[in-house]
């Protein structure tokens, strides 16, 4: 049952905001008092056997509703009616929902759709179901309720039904969504954005300003307004929920303003110390924080506000300068162009960070410190600009409470760059000097890396030779002129030109740079030795916490069928693993922005079968022998493995979703050999305007049958062998499947 | 004073003349150039002369007619207005302000005009007196901060910097100056800071900011311990910077497009010219020279900044979109965002559209791309003497930029392709190139086009050796870099090779000519000694194997030119002459080159003769060279990659010296008085009053 309900109201009872309970007459004031006393500590229990009681009802009468129930909720809508606005009481409506129920009929029995809402069994999965399925209000009440007891992770995998439920179905279903979306809101920043997200990309579709609309929106905007500011200032800041200190939600703002430290100390004590998922943080986190920005201050006065900025703002922004990022580049003409434009205008918003911003694609908390803008890339498109952009990020425990980190400027990493790392540029450094023995310094890297204080700058040093390190190079630089003094050293040209083409063919395969394909060397650089490298030229890259994420950002593209393909290839994933199917496929990640734009998160380490071909010229099982070794290494086996693995995968989804546009240019290789299909822009029923025709299930080219080395090997048996497996595993949970999409189809454009 | 001023303006009226009011500061002026003091009998005196509008002709002529005797009697008198203009700077209203202001400069050139010979005590002396110098200067200094840094008008801010530039270029050489002295005690420079930092005062003044910064830095650079120095060497504060990084870029990027608009203009003259051109080399030493006034403050400055500063690099790197292109003044460049996200609505865009103007043609820049460009214009031509002084800066700061490790980091940065337009000297034997199909490359591939543009275009009588040499270093210290990191540059190497053999030949050609004036031999040892780098590290930083195949190949076909040049070096080395020493270096370094011609000549030639074939292709000599590197032995030469670390105090004082003495007297003349007027500022200033 709502927390956030239930805590106002031991304060607001007798508080000085009756009025709109008062307009139900004294008895539903006494119910209000009496059960939210009880609520507060029994929670659950009290739900249950109010859904008990309504359930019951439901399994009598079925169908026909009972007069008394209507009445009920026709009483409870009138009740709910000014409270939508106040979302501080939405959870009390819903209190006093139950309550009343409760106690117009006590005696309940026990139903078999409770005792399976009681069981183990009972997951996220059902409870979407139910709540989709079920149009009896109780149900749906005790559905919002249960929302609270499953795992967060869970939910939040529903989330987009969820908010498309909120948004398109009937307001029963919306008021029993309502507080646990609150509620989690008020949590977290992440899980805000997210919802506010995703609030605006799906009404969109909407036509304008019907009433449901504006209840989408309006959630949306009560996200995002000041409005839920003081509640959402107290849990960016120390993560604890304190009830709204002031009796109405409109003077908490100010009290927000004032002091948000010190300001609300006092009412820790009253928070009902019973927290389903949240402990409440002490007052010291709290000075930690606050001091912690005044430090900021003093240290960057030009970078810090003196008001503490609202807490998603920093992060809209972030995501509002990519996308228009993305929108200016759509319109130059030329990939170089847009390459060098990104390069600038990233390089422009680094001087923003480090900020309050995070990744939402990413599977941690962290801050977003710096873009690496030199590495951004533009990728493959005709009219639209996507980009892929790095962006390296400080981890930390706790998003809300944890400091924006200092800026580094950019030249510091010459403090951290050593000349020890050096060596490790070049693989052959050992090679070398062994080759040389000889001159073992002959490789004096000393001297353009060293360090030279400010001091040394003004006064340059007089001696010709005072920065190479040691003595015999200076030796070695005379002995140019008395050579007979010493034995001179030979070698061989044919060892120079060998090293050469070695070295060249030592380093793993990469791909030319191509005006035209800016991102096919930046895909196929393996993601460690990015990483690597990223981190090495970074000013924030000795932290320990440091970490590299990426992320593509589309503009013009409307990201909401790609949520859903998630959604079903991530479902698609359970359901192999369940039933032990090695099926293996390679879900993404979509944050959607709004209905045309969004970002992705990349698949790492894989590149295009069209840039593989058009790179390397080779036939694909070419490739994979030149990338993994012979037909009976070990690793060429195993990629093999995941081929088939990743193609029957791919091949059942194909299938399932219908999934058209298979072109080469969206089919990815990874480096371990599996193949992922991204782009799911035409799925079910929609293809391609021009190539209506797609009439092939799948793709399934004789070259990938190659690999698998042919029709008659073992391996395409496997292969057929594991679509056959993998497709009677997905007939068998077919409702969890089925289930995302047709909730998603309420009120949107999708393909039916 | 309030009596007389109405009577002031009572006759203005009745007379109907603006003569008496004119008239009135020249006679307060004159009594000055008395030995009375002037508020003996006017003990307002002073208060008044604040009011005037200042007559600087008249004050600066008066002070010049004075001879040094006649100064000295009056000097009780200047003192005293010297100090009173500095108590002005402290009044409130502004025109008092700026009337000090103004007396302040005419005072000090007027006195410094007369004064060329005596030394600089002297002129403190007349100015301030000693006695009270050092309280009075400080005094001075500290006002001048204070309006600089205060949200005053920036007119008045303009003015205070004007006065600033006065004071430092006075004299013909900064450091004889003695008067600034007073100006290191009492630092002015987080003052400039401010304004470079700011975007609003940046616009207005940071070009005189930028410029009095680098005058500064160079007051007494070897003999003492300059604040300035110290204090620009740390610091980082970015904004400040980039500010600076801006004010520098927008003044070459300005040079750039003047130097391209006459370009233009001259072009169809050219066109008609090179039809009637035979025999002299140059085309543009038959027309006349398309030259605009180079600026070498700005240079100083971006010199200092690279030279002093090591955060000033990344400045270097930063993007700003084409300034020359940019041509309304009314939106300038905003400050580079410094606001954090969320403190702005997030509805706004965060890179404003003025920013980054949404223009396909606007090629994103950086301050290195447009001083690559500017140094291409500027030693394009190196015969006059403020071009040879600004080429040879040009060079010195690419050396710099050439040794630093961060700069070399983004130079090959691979990712940061730009397309650098360099300006090519129009020449018989080329046409020029179109600028439009370059490729997008890394900056160091521009870099050293610049390198092969230079050493291609000045083989000529009057041979700048200094250039030359610093020219070989720069490549050497990029290759340097290329090898320690293996960073395989995918650069034609084949134009770098071809262009160094030609200097070779160049050099031996001019031989005797050459000779009497240089040494040319550090330059082919030089020369030979990159050559060794590529021979002997090539599979360090070579792209491809068959790039060391065509080292081998351009080796061989201009074989020619290193026969002779050992045969030179040789012939000098065993007479016991004046170049025997370094002549026999060249020989030493030379063996590899000699060893790679000896092997492969040989085997060349008995290829041909076995398939009977007179002259062989490139492919054919190329599969002669792969199949015969490995009876090929080379000599580990060492120190090749080692360098000499850029030193200003040691080899370059005398230079810059010379360079800021004629940055002084260039700033001084173009302080013109016209700058100084009061127009604007009446103007604005009557708003106020």
């Amino acid at each position: 049952m709502g927390d956030s309900g239930a805590d106002p109201d031991p304060r607001r009872g007798p508080g000085p905001d009756p009025a709109p309970q008062g307009n139900n007459g004294g008895t539903s004031l006494s119910v209000i008092s009496e059960g939210v006393g009880e609520l507060a500590l029994i929670d659950p229990e009290v739900a249950q056997k109010a859904c008990e009681e309504v359930l019951e009802k439901v399994k009598l009468l079925h169908g026909a509703v009972p007069n008394g129930d209507a009445g009920e909720g026709c009483e409870i809508r009138c009740l709910d009616e000014p409270r939508l606005r106040e979302e501080d009481e939405e959870g009390a409506a819903n209190t006093v929902k139950t309550a009343r129920r409760r106690q117009k009929n006590n005696s309940a029995k026990q139903s078999w759709l409770l005792r399976l809402f009681e069981s183990k069994l009972f997951d996220i999965s059902m409870a979407i179901s139910y709540l989709y399925n079920s149009k009896e209000p109780g149900v749906q009440a005790y559905i919002g309720n249960r929302l609270f007891c499953f795992r967060h992770e869970d939910v939040d995998f529903y989330l987009p039904q969820l908010l498309n439920m909120y948004i398109h179905m009937d307001e029963d279903v919306g008021d029993a969504i309502k507080p646990y979306i609150v509620h989690r809101c008020r949590q977290s920043v992440d899980f805000s954005l997210q919802c506010a997200l995703l609030l605006g990309a799906l009404s969109s579709d909407m036509h304008i300003s019907t009433q449901r609309h504006s209840r989408g929106t309006k959630l949306r905007r009560l996200i995002l307004s000041d409005e839920l500011k003081p509640s959402s200032a107290q849990g960016q800041q120390r993560r604890r929920e304190l009830p709204p200190s002031s009796s109405s939600s409109s003077s908490s703002s100010s009290a927000a303003v004032g002091a948000p430290g010190m300001g609300q100390d006092g009412t820790t004590g009253l928070s009902p110390s019973k927290r389903t998922h949240q402990r409440s943080k002490s007052d010291a986190t709290a000075s930690i924080s606050l001091s912690s920005n005044l430090k900021r201050t003093a240290s960057n006065p030009k970078v810090e506000s003196d008001e503490e900025p609202a807490r998603l703002a920093p992060e809209r922004e972030f995501i509002q300068s990519l996308i228009s990022i993305g929108k200016r580049l759509a319109t130059l003409p030329t990939k170089e162009q847009k390459t060098q434009r990104l390069v600038s205008e990233l390089s422009l918003l680094n001087h923003k960070l480090p900020a309050r911003a995070w990744l939402p694609t990413a599977g941690f908390e962290h801050h977003v410190v710096r873009v690496p803008h030199s590495q951004a890339v533009v990728l493959n498109s005709k009219d639209k600009a996507p980009y892929l952009i790095y962006v390296e990020v400080l981890e930390c425990d706790n998003f809300d409470t944890a400091n924006v980190p200092a800026r580094i400027p950019e030249n510091r990493i010459r403090s951290t760059r050593s000349a020890e790392n050096l060596p490790e540029v070049g693989m052959s450094h050992e090679q070398r000097t062994g080759s040389f023995s000889t001159v073992p310094n002959y490789d004096n890297d000393d001297e353009a890396w060293s360090v030279d204080d400010i001091g040394e700058l003004q006064v340059e040093l007089p001696e010709v030779h005072t920065n190479s390190c040691d003595n015999i190079s200076q030796f070695s630089v005379d002995s140019i002129t008395s050579q007979e003094s010493r034995e001179p050293v030979f070698i061989a040209a044919g060892d120079i030109r060998r090293r050469l083409s070695e070295q060249l063919a030592h380093t793993p395969t990469s791909f030319r740079r191509d005006p035209e394909d800016p991102s096919a060397v930046a895909l196929k650089e393996p993601w460690q030795e990015k990483v690597r490298r990223i981190r090495e030229g970074s000013p924030y890259g000795h932290l320990p916490s440091w970490r590299l994420l990426s992320v593509i950002v589309k503009c013009g593209d409307d990201l909401r069928q790609e949520l859903l393909a998630f959604q079903v290839l991530k479902q698609l994933q359970s359901i192999w693993e369940q039933e032990r199917v090695p099926l293996w496929i390679k879900p993404y990640k979509i944050l959607v922005i709004s209905a045309d734009s969004g970002m992705i998160e990349p698949v790492v380490n894989a590149v295009s079968i069209h840039q593989i071909k058009k790179q390397s010229l080779l036939s694909l099982l070419d490739y994979f022998l030149q990338e993994h070794g012979n037909y009976n290494t070990e690793s060429f086996l195993s990629a093999q493995r995941n081929f088939v693995q990743s193609c029957a995968g791919y091949c059942l989804v194909c299938y399932l979703l219908q999934v058209k546009d298979r072109h080469n240019g969206n089919i990815l290789l990874d480096a371990e050999g599996h193949i992922i299909h991204i782009d799911f822009g035409f799925i079910l029923s929609s293809s391609p305007r021009n190539l209506g025709f797609e009439t092939s299930a799948f793709k399934l080219t004789s070259e990938f049958v190659d690999v698998m080395g042919g029709l008659d090997g073992d391996m395409f048996n496997y292969y057929k062998m594991l679509m056959l497996q993998g497709l009677i595993a997905a007939r068998k949970h077919m409702d969890r499947v089925v289930q995302i999409v047709e909730i998603m189809q309420q009120g949107s454009q999708l393909p039916p | 004073m309030a009596q007389t001023e109405k009577k002031g303006g009572l006759l203005r009226k009745s007379s109907a003349s603006k003569k008496p009011l004119k008239e009135k500061v020249v006679l307060m002026y004159d009594e000055i150039f008395t030995t009375e003091d002037p508020s003996k009998c006017n003990p307002r005196f002073w208060e008044e002369l604040f009011l005037m509008k200042v007559n600087l002709e008249y004050l600066e002529g008066k002070l010049e007619a004075l001879d040094g005797e006649e100064l000295m009697k009056i000097k009780d008198n200047i003192n005293c207005l010297f100090q009173h203009c500095i108590q002005a700077l402290g009044e409130e209203h502004p025109i008092r302000v700026v009337n000090a202001l103004q007396t302040l400069c005419a005072l000090i050139r007027g006195v410094h005009q007369k004064n060329k010979s005596t030394s600089g005590f002297d002129i403190i002396n007349m100015l301030v007196g000693f006695d009270k110098a050092e309280l009075c200067m400080k005094n001075l200094m500290e006002s001048l901060d204070s309006l600089l840094c205060a949200e005053g008008s920036e007119s008045l801010k303009s003015l205070c910097l004007k006065l600033l530039l006065c004071l430092v270029t006075v004299t013909d050489n900064i450091s004889q100056n003695t008067i600034l002295e007073y100006v290191m005690i009492n630092s002015i420079f987080e003052a400039i800071l401010q304004i470079l930092s700011s975007p609003l005062s940046r616009r207005e003044h940071g070009y005189d900011a930028v410029v009095l910064l680098a005058l500064l830095v160079n007051y007494r650079k070897y003999e003492s311990v300059n604040p300035y120095i110290v204090k620009l060497s740390i610091v980082d504060d970015e904004a400040t910077l980039n500010g600076m990084g801006l004010v520098i870029a927008q003044a070459l990027s300005e040079y750039n497009r003047q130097y391209k608009d006459k370009e233009e203009e001259h072009q169809t003259g050219f066109f008609s010219a090179l039809t009637n051109m035979v025999g002299s080399m140059f085309i543009a030493d038959a027309d006349e020279k398309i030259s605009v006034q180079t600026n070498e403050a700005i240079l100083l400055a971006l010199y200092e900044a690279v030279h002093l500063n090591r955060n000033f690099i990344t400045v270097l790197a930063q993007s700003h979109p084409e300034m020359g292109l940019m041509t309304t003044p009314t939106s300038p460049i905003p400050m580079t965002p410094v606001t954090p996200l969320g403190t702005t609505p997030p509805s706004s865009d965060v890179i404003s559209s003025a920013e980054l103007p949404l223009d396909a043609d606007v090629q994103t820049s950086n301050l290195l791309i447009t001083f690559l460009k500017y140094s291409s214009i500027v030693m394009q031509d190196t015969k006059d003497e403020h071009r040879l002084h600004s080429g040879k800066l040009c060079l010195i700061i690419l050396t710099c930029i050439a040794e630093d490790q961060y700069a070399n980091a983004f130079l090959h940065d691979d990712n940061m392709n730009f397309r650098v337009n360099l300006h090519r000297m129009p020449m018989r034997h080329r046409k020029k190139a179109a600028d439009k199909n370059l490729p997008c490359r890394p900056l160091v591939c521009a870099v050293l086009d610049l390198m092969v543009e230079f050493i291609v275009t000045h083989m000529m009588k009057e041979f700048p050796m200094d250039l030359y040499v610093r020219c070989i270093q720069i490549v050497h210290k990029l290759l340097c870099y290329q090898k320690k990191c293996r960073v395989r540059l995918h650069y034609t190497w084949r134009e770098l090779w071809s262009a160094l053999i030609n200097l070779l030949k160049f050099l031996m050609s001019n031989e005797t000519v050459l000779l009497a004036k240089h040494n040319i031999f550090t330059l082919a040892l030089m020369v030979v000694n990159l050559f060794n780098m590529f021979i002997t590290y090539g599979d360090t930083f070579l792209p491809t194997p068959s790039s060391y195949d065509e080292l081998y190949y351009e080796i061989i076909r201009m074989h020619q030119n290193f026969d002779n040049l050992y045969s030179m070096v040789l012939r000098l080395s065993t007479n016991a002459g004046q170049w025997k020493e370094p002549a026999s270096k060249v020989t030493h370094a030379l063996v590899n080159i000699r060893a790679i011609i000896n092997h492969f000549n040989p085997k060349i030639e008995s290829y041909a003769a076995v398939n009977h074939i007179s002259q062989l292709s490139e492919d054919q000599v190329l599969e002669v060279v792969r199949s015969n590197y490995d009876t090929l032995t080379l000599k580990l030469q060492d120190g090749l990659d080692q360098y000499e670390r850029y030193s200003e105090q040691h080899k370059e004082a005398a230079f810059f010296k010379e360079l800021v003495r004629s940055i002084s007297i260039n700033v001084r003349k173009n302080l013109a008085f016209n700058t100084l007027s009061q127009e604007l500022l009446l103007k604005e200033f009557s708003t106020i009053s």
